[in-house]
């Protein structure tokens, strides 16, 4: 009897383990997928991995098999590693690209990443549909806003000036005065570095985001433009000052 | 090829140590690209040492058994291709010219990829000389299920090809053994840790062998496999049999991991269940007289 049991149990773990990977999951929840990811990204790409091997920076992560139907389909973690849209920081301050395109969509064999060139212009026009996402900013939030005591992610971001201006174009320049980050959102690839070095952002990612991924992995549709719509991360957590999230 | 002795006595040369070399080979490919592409200082030491990122162009070779690279020749699995073919909708001209070598191969050589090239098929052989050191030491003989469990290969290849239809999503490819392997390779290189179920899954499958029947994936479930067998159906290059060198000793019968019956060539070959033959060989290594051999064409 109990070798019957015992069987039924491994029977039973066998099954389920079968059908895990078949398991629906929430396709509706926003993922950041590698830049270049066409609309039907989940239909073209085989999992093969191959973006992954090809970022110089490991920057794309997989889902295990427990993520059912998204098993290893990559996404970016801007927390843990941001996209740096192939682009290094010299000693001038300059970022210069490491590779012509980037790596990711030109490693691709199947089209579910087409392939960007790898140039400030080009990636500033780059549509909506091949965006990774689009970050968010809260003012209330900012340091720079509130306090003039910022600017990291003006500094940092790879796009600087295009994506992340330091004042918003109706406000006139003072002299003196310091950066007021303002996201253009037709220009931001999201690429999650504003994400990265946000110092609010961080506060929060030591306190919180390593019991809960799902806080930046899987944010609400269309969170980003409602403002203190905090998720699943329960009440009295403050928003984090920038974000990215995707819009489709 | 077979010797030309006067009545065919002897053994021929064997294949099986550039079978071998081959599996190793893709073996090598799967740990050390991603070894290569993490530390690039034992690739081009001269580029780091001048402060440059280190480029993945450095290392011309990427991906595994499902999708291959080399200096921009593209390699993909033929099912990969068909999955994303019937998932997307569309057909993707470059990924079918990344088949298209592969799919020659298969339908030439027969499923070659299975015996020659894939890594998972390497340790069920070892594991096989594991389950007779077990057997030797123990008494312990597993594998009493082997005659009840029906070949499930196709009915799961066309499940999956269902479901990657009409979820509009690839499924194999989230359980094909050998991409599993690669693919815990490139992330434990990679990222520095693997998967808790993928690693469960090339291990379930190892125990699955030596408790249920010998390849006992390969011959019950694995789709993959099954497409290219199904591919290979019509090769040109196969197993066959001289009739008046076989002695009769059945050597063959009891060297063939999927209990295929070569001796069964003694006639026209129709029983011969060419879809699940791999062309591994074992069974012309063994044969003492060399009744056994490749042939290019020939009798069916």
């Amino acid at each position: 009897m109990e070798l019957r049991g015992n069987r039924r149990q491994v029977l039973r773990w066998g099954v389920s383990f079968a059908f895990a990977a078949m398991l629906p999951a929430d396709f509706s929840r926003p993922v950041l997928r590698p830049p270049g990811a066409r609309q039907d990204f989940l239909a073209r790409c085989i999992r093969c991995g191959k973006c992954m091997e090809a970022c110089p920076f490991d920057s794309i992560r997989f889902f295990d098999l427990s993520a059912g139907g998204l098993a290893h389909t990559p996404y970016i973690d801007p927390l843990r590693t941001p996209c740096y849209l192939c682009q290094k920081r010299g000693s001038d301050g300059r970022d210069r690209p490491v590779a012509p395109f980037l790596r990711c969509g030109n490693a691709c064999p199947t089209g579910a990443l087409v392939t960007i060139a790898n140039e400030k212009k080009v990636l500033a026009r780059v549509g909506w549909e091949y965006k990774i996402g689009v970050s968010v900013l809260d003012r209330r939030l900012c340091l720079a806003w509130q306090y003039d005591s910022c600017g990291e992610c003006y500094y940092n971001c790879p796009l600087r000036d295009q994506a992340l201006r330091d004042r918003p174009p109706d406000m006139p320049a003072v002299q003196g005065s310091g950066i007021r980050p303002y996201v253009d959102r037709e220009a931001c690839i999201g690429c999650g570095m504003c994400n990265f070095v946000c110092p609010v952002r961080k506060h929060i990612a030591r306190a919180k985001i390593r019991r809960d991924v799902k806080l930046t992995l899987f944010e609400e549709r269309y969170a980003g433009m409602v403002r203190n719509v905090i998720g699943r991360a329960g009440p009295g957590v403050r928003l984090p000052a920038i974000r990215v999230t995707r819009e489709w | 090829m077979p010797e030309t002795h006067a009545h065919g006595v002897g053994r021929q040369r064997a294949v099986w140590s550039l079978r071998r070399l081959c599996q190793l080979a893709v073996l090598a490919v799967l740990v050390f690209v991603p070894w290569l592409s993490r530390n690039p200082h034992a690739w081009a030491p001269s580029r780091i040492a001048l402060g440059q990122m280190p480029q993945p162009t450095l290392v011309p070779v990427s991906g595994d058994t499902w999708a291959f690279e080399l200096f921009d020749f593209r390699l993909v699995h033929p099912l990969a291709f068909v999955e994303n073919w019937l998932a997307a909708k569309t057909l993707y001209l470059p990924m079918l010219s990344a088949a298209l070598l592969p799919l020659a191969m298969t339908m030439l050589l027969g499923r070659v990829f299975c015996s020659w090239l894939c890594p998972v098929g390497l340790f069920l052989e070892w594991n096989e000389r594991l389950g007779q050191w077990l057997a030797r030491r123990t008494g312990w003989q597993g594998r009493r299920l082997a005659s009840t469990l029906p070949d499930m290969r196709y009915a799961f290849l066309a499940l999956c090809l269902a479901l990657a239809f009409f979820f509009a999503m690839p499924v194999v490819s989230l359980f094909d053994p050998p991409h599993a392997l690669g693919r815990e390779l490139m992330y434990g290189f990679t990222h520095g840790e693997v998967s808790r179920l993928g690693v469960g899954l090339l291990i379930g499958i190892v125990l699955l062998d030596l408790v249920l029947v010998r390849r006992a994936w390969c011959r019950l479930f694995c789709p993959s496999g099954g497409a290219l067998g199904l591919l290979g159906r019509w090769r040109v290059w196969r197993i066959a049999m001289t009739a008046e060198r076989c002695t009769h000793c059945q050597a063959c019968d009891a060297a063939c991991p999927y209990a295929l019956m070569p001796m069964s060539l003694l006639d026209d070959g129709r029983r011969f269940d060419w879809t699940t033959c791999d062309n591994c060989g074992r069974c012309r290594d063994v044969c003492p007289t060399g009744a056994l051999g490749y042939r290019f064409g020939g009798q069916r």
